[in-house]
């Protein structure tokens, strides 16, 4: 019995350690994240394939467009100057819309069924050229 | 394997179908996609600790196969099927490890390698690296989750052992 809480303790060590960087690398992140005067833009992934780049900086108003999934199904997606978001879909746990707009780097909104990602990244100023149409894959 | 085992065994096969389905009826607490109280486990973990792990895998794949034939797509049966299978290792490997005391370690391990599992799949299927950002969340969630289901397991097999098992 003895030996088995000594197991047990480093067990429970390893995971309070790891629920501790955790924690850190979530409070990092937030911080550096959040960057509020810079343009963003927006990379919409299919199946593993870049569907589009959306520069968030040349939308004036808000619109909306659809994106129909490979294994039927669709997205409503709506961009806006500072944000873009899943307005409305028909996949069955709905959490790619409840994921509401994003307007930073720190998550995606990911719809798993429907297999499509919407990544927002800062632009950067001195890539500003020809990196975001030319995406290399 | 004895009658009476089988049928206890799909017994609890069938529990877990069911606490599964009710679960998945359950509106999302988090919007972030994983994330879920995985209280099925809590019979994967029962068995586990009450018979054997070839036993427990065998619910466990039951209960994976059923509920996707039942109420599931197959994208879902991909999730549910790797990350069940390597949080049934790490909890298998752990319960060894300590021979079954402290089902709140083994579940919590469980419920760190299932997000860990569904991250793959996730990585996998949309190859895109961005979707490594909910690893952290998911491990917290995996680390409070495993918990709770590793607490209800511990007070479960309380009651059971008093019952003339098979």
């Amino acid at each position: 019995m003895h030996k088995i809480s000594k197991k047990a303790c480093l067990l429970a060590g390893g995971i309070l350690l790891l629920l501790a960087v955790c924690v850190l690398v979530l409070f990092l992140r937030q911080h550096t994240a959040r960057q509020p005067n810079t343009p963003y833009t927006a990379y919409l992934y299919q199946d593993g394939q870049l569907l589009q780049t959306i520069p968030l900086s040349q939308i004036t108003e808000p619109q909306r467009f659809t994106v129909e999934a490979t294994n039927g199904g669709y997205n409503t997606i709506e961009v806006s100057g500072d944000g873009i978001a899943i307005a409305e879909a028909d996949c069955p746990d709905q959490i790619c819309v409840l994921q509401g707009t994003i307007r930073d780097s720190l998550l995606p909104i990911t719809c798993l069924p429907h297999r499509l990602v919407i990544e927002l990244k800062p632009d950067d100023p001195s890539a500003s050229g020809a990196a975001p149409d030319a995406v290399a894959y | 394997m004895k009658t009476r085992k089988l049928t206890t065994l799909a017994l609890l096969a069938a529990l877990a179908l069911a606490i599964y389905y009710v679960e998945s009826l359950l509106p999302p607490v988090v919007p972030i996609p994983g994330i879920k109280l995985g209280l099925a486990n809590i019979i994967t973990l029962l068995v586990l600790l009450l018979y054997n792990s070839r036993d427990a895998a065998l619910v466990l794949l039951v209960r994976i196969l059923l509920s996707a034939l039942l109420f599931g797509q197959a994208m879902s049966l991909l999730y549910s099927l790797c990350g069940g299978l390597l949080c049934f290792i790490a909890m298998a490997l752990a319960c060894r490890l300590l021979q079954r005391h402290f089902p709140e370690l083994i579940s919590i391990l469980g419920g760190i390698f299932h997000n860990i599992g569904q991250i793959l799949v996730a990585l996998a299927l949309t190859a895109v690296p961005g979707v490594l950002a909910y690893l952290p969340y998911l491990l917290i969630s995996g680390i409070i989750t495993g918990l709770f289901t590793g607490l209800c397991a511990r007070f479960a097999v309380r009651y059971l052992r008093r019952l003339p098992l098979p």
